[in-house]
């Protein structure tokens, strides 16, 4: 188990990592999913010991990592570019923690042979270690990247956005065999990503990091239906969010007046959240019983296969996004320009207290 | 469906593609004909000259273009030259290990441990500031340092280490290996810390990251990624110092005799076809030297 509590982590006046703390189980897919320059990089960076934390510490299974150098750590780093070693070969490549590491080096040549084509195999790259890495596609890179790593057996593994270079099919297909790979060999991944579709897609467990810290670390579908907090939803890419002050237990947004669950004092900050795929549109009038509604222009739709993304401004320039999804469409034929009730039910909204972040 | 027809009138005209080849071939002759006259007139030219003159008879004051090879039988039978070849080599093999051996250590710092773009080039500058000056002065600056009541003595007496001044010092091979090595460092330095700050620092985080210890990063990523820069540095070092002469002319006190001092004194005694036979063997060496530097790391492959 990985924790890290307290971390701080500064450059100059700009502070990357506020007093960050946060746990990584045994035997555990988590991804940590923030914005780029939220300090996600740096964070792996500090668990790997590429850089120390200003203050804090990280301690694996129970013994503390921080102050040590980064060859006595024991733990994996896959590189979003992946660092392969340029004047070696692919096996070479993935030899190379086996042979070359300071403690526990493996001396006899067999079997440093047979666990790098053990780790090939893994990755699905056998009959390719004679081949020079710069002769290899973007997708093998990145298996040897991994093999390299995996073979040395490591008690983490932390990946630094590691489909980011690929292109997207590959990118799917690399989801799976990561996810299949971790499960084999029974170590944890940390793997940090600003996708949030990736995030969902690989994690256990879905951290997100915003203004330096943690600021939610749940299951990928509860993170997804229930963020606990603005920062979170903001990240999910599938939540409006209107702040605005309490006003007689309404909250008062640029989206108009809107009633909040619960009961807040007067003057209040808050947030409410709605998402993307829980608001209707219809025209003014025809707002259904018991739903809340806000009214807003439609700007213009975006279609990308499955769903389609449709944008509202309302009067006071609040901009909302409504998500159909195309095999059960719910909204009505659209006019740019027109002005629509934007309708929900009352449990659907998320309320935040505290302003906005 | 709609069906797109391309159908365009078969001309006789040359395609486009041809007429583009053929542009091209022509842009490459036009960069390469200055080069390529230049070094036939000013290279190529003399260099048959050098050999074809290497063959001529040599009297005590002429020189006439008659056949023979007397001067080559007289150099190869001379223990004097062929002496000198050995300290050519001799001197040669010392400056190159000792421009490798001060310089690396330079370029890894600069290349590697200086993460600042700008300050690495302000060290580097730093080390061509001895060029801002002449040949000769940098040279002859060596004589007030190691002279028998130059300051390093002067130092040595004063802190009771030696009692008699240090006459190896000045006039003496050693002389002219230092400074040698201080001329030619940079030339090392250079090459070798182009080559170590091009690797990609994530590479060398890489290798930590997989257990390897500072020794055997360096051993294993930064000594073979760094070996184009230092074939490159010592192919300078081994041209420059393999045909050099006023270094040892200036701090040898004349008992260093280089292939270069053998020329510029026949030259100066007008034995044209003798300084010929030691240029050509001169231009042998060096191709020699240069071919085996080349056989170590594929340049091609590396760069």
């Amino acid at each position: 188990m990985l924790t890290l509590s307290g971390i701080t982590r500064r450059y100059g006046d700009a502070t990357a990592l506020d007093g960050l703390s946060f746990t990584v189980p045994d035997d555990a897919y988590v991804s940590l999913l923030g914005a780029s320059g939220s300090g996600k990089t740096t964070l792996l960076r500090l668990i790997a010991g590429f850089e120390e934390p200003d203050a804090g510490q990280i301690i694996l299974d129970g013994v503390r990592l921080d102050g040590q150098p980064p060859h006595r750590r024991d733990i994996g780093f896959v590189f979003q570019n992946f660092a392969l070693f340029p004047h070696l070969t692919v096996e070479e490549n993935v030899a190379f923690g086996l042979k070359y590491r300071e403690s526990n080096a493996v001396a006899s040549a067999a079997e440093v042979a047979e666990r790098t084509q053990a780790a090939l195999e893994l990755v699905g790259l056998e009959g390719f270690g004679h081949r020079g890495v710069g002769e290899i596609s973007g997708g093998q890179r990145q298996r040897v990247a991994l093999a390299r790593t995996l073979v040395t057996e490591p008690r983490i593994v932390l990946l630094d956005e590691p489909l980011g270079a690929l292109d997207a099919n590959l990118r799917d297909r690399m989801c799976d065999e990561l996810r299949a790979i971790r499960e084999r060999l029974k170590v944890s991944f940390l793997h940090v990503t600003g996708s949030e579709t990736e995030a969902l897609t690989m994690g256990d467990t879905v951290a997100v990091l915003a203004g330096g810290r943690i600021v939610q670390s749940s299951g990928s579908r509860a993170l997804f239906e229930a963020p606990l907090n603005a920062s979170a939803a903001k990240h999910l890419n599938a939540w409006n969010i209107l702040s605005g002050t309490v006003e007689k237990d309404k909250l008062r947004t640029n989206a108009g007046i809107l009633p909040v669950p619960g009961s807040l004092s007067d003057g209040q900050s808050a947030q409410i959240a709605l998402r993307f795929d829980r608001i209707d549109v219809s025209d003014a009038a025809q707002v259904p019983e018991g739903r809340h509604h806000f009214e807003a222009r439609f700007l213009t739709g975006e279609f990308n296969g499955p769903t389609a993304l449709s944008f509202f401004r309302t009067a006071d320039g609040a901009l909302v996004q409504v998500v159909d999804h195309l095999s059960s469409p719910r909204l009505p034929r659209l006019e740019e320009g027109r002005t629509y009730a934007l309708h929900y039910r009352p449990e659907e909204v998320l309320l935040f207290e505290g302003a906005e972040g | 469906m709609t069906a797109m027809t391309t159908d365009l009138p078969l001309t006789s005209e040359k395609s486009p593609a041809t007429v583009r080849e053929a542009t091209d071939r022509r842009r490459a002759l036009m960069l390469l004909s200055p080069g390529v006259i230049w070094m036939t007139l000013f290279m190529l030219l003399p260099l048959g000259m050098v050999v074809y003159v290497s063959f001529w008879t040599q009297t005590t004051f002429a020189v006439n273009s008659t056949l023979t090879t007397a001067s080559w039988e007289r150099f190869l039978s001379s223990p004097t030259y062929l002496g000198a070849i050995g300290t050519t080599l001799r001197i040669w093999a010392i400056v190159l290990a000792a421009t490798l051996l001060v310089g690396y250590p330079v370029a890894l710092f600069i290349g590697l441990f200086v993460k600042n773009r700008t300050v690495q080039t302000a060290l580097l500058v730093a080390c061509v500031i001895p060029f801002w000056t002449s040949f000769l002065i940098r040279v002859i600056a060596w004589r007030p340092m190691l002279g028998t009541e130059g300051a390093i003595n002067v130092i040595l007496q004063k802190l009771g280490i030696i009692s008699e001044p240090l006459t190896f010092l000045l006039f003496s091979e050693f002389s002219v290996l230092v400074g040698m090595t201080q001329i030619y460092c940079v030339f090392m330095v250079g090459p070798i810390t182009f080559m170590i700050a091009r690797i990609d620092e994530s590479v060398i985080e890489a290798a930590r990251d997989l257990g390897a210890s500072f020794g055997t990063i360096f051993r294993r990523i930064v000594l073979p990624l760094s070996m184009p820069g230092v074939i490159v540095g010592a192919i300078f070092v081994s041209v420059m110092v393999l045909g050099e002469f006023a270094t040892a002319a200036s701090l040898s006190g004349r008992k260093v005799n280089l292939l270069g001092n053998i020329i510029v004194s026949q030259v100066g005694s007008l034995k044209w076809a003798f300084a010929a036979v030691a240029g050509v063997v001169l231009t042998i060496i060096i191709t020699a030297v240069i071919t085996l530097a080349l056989r170590v790391v594929d340049l091609r492959k590396e760069m």
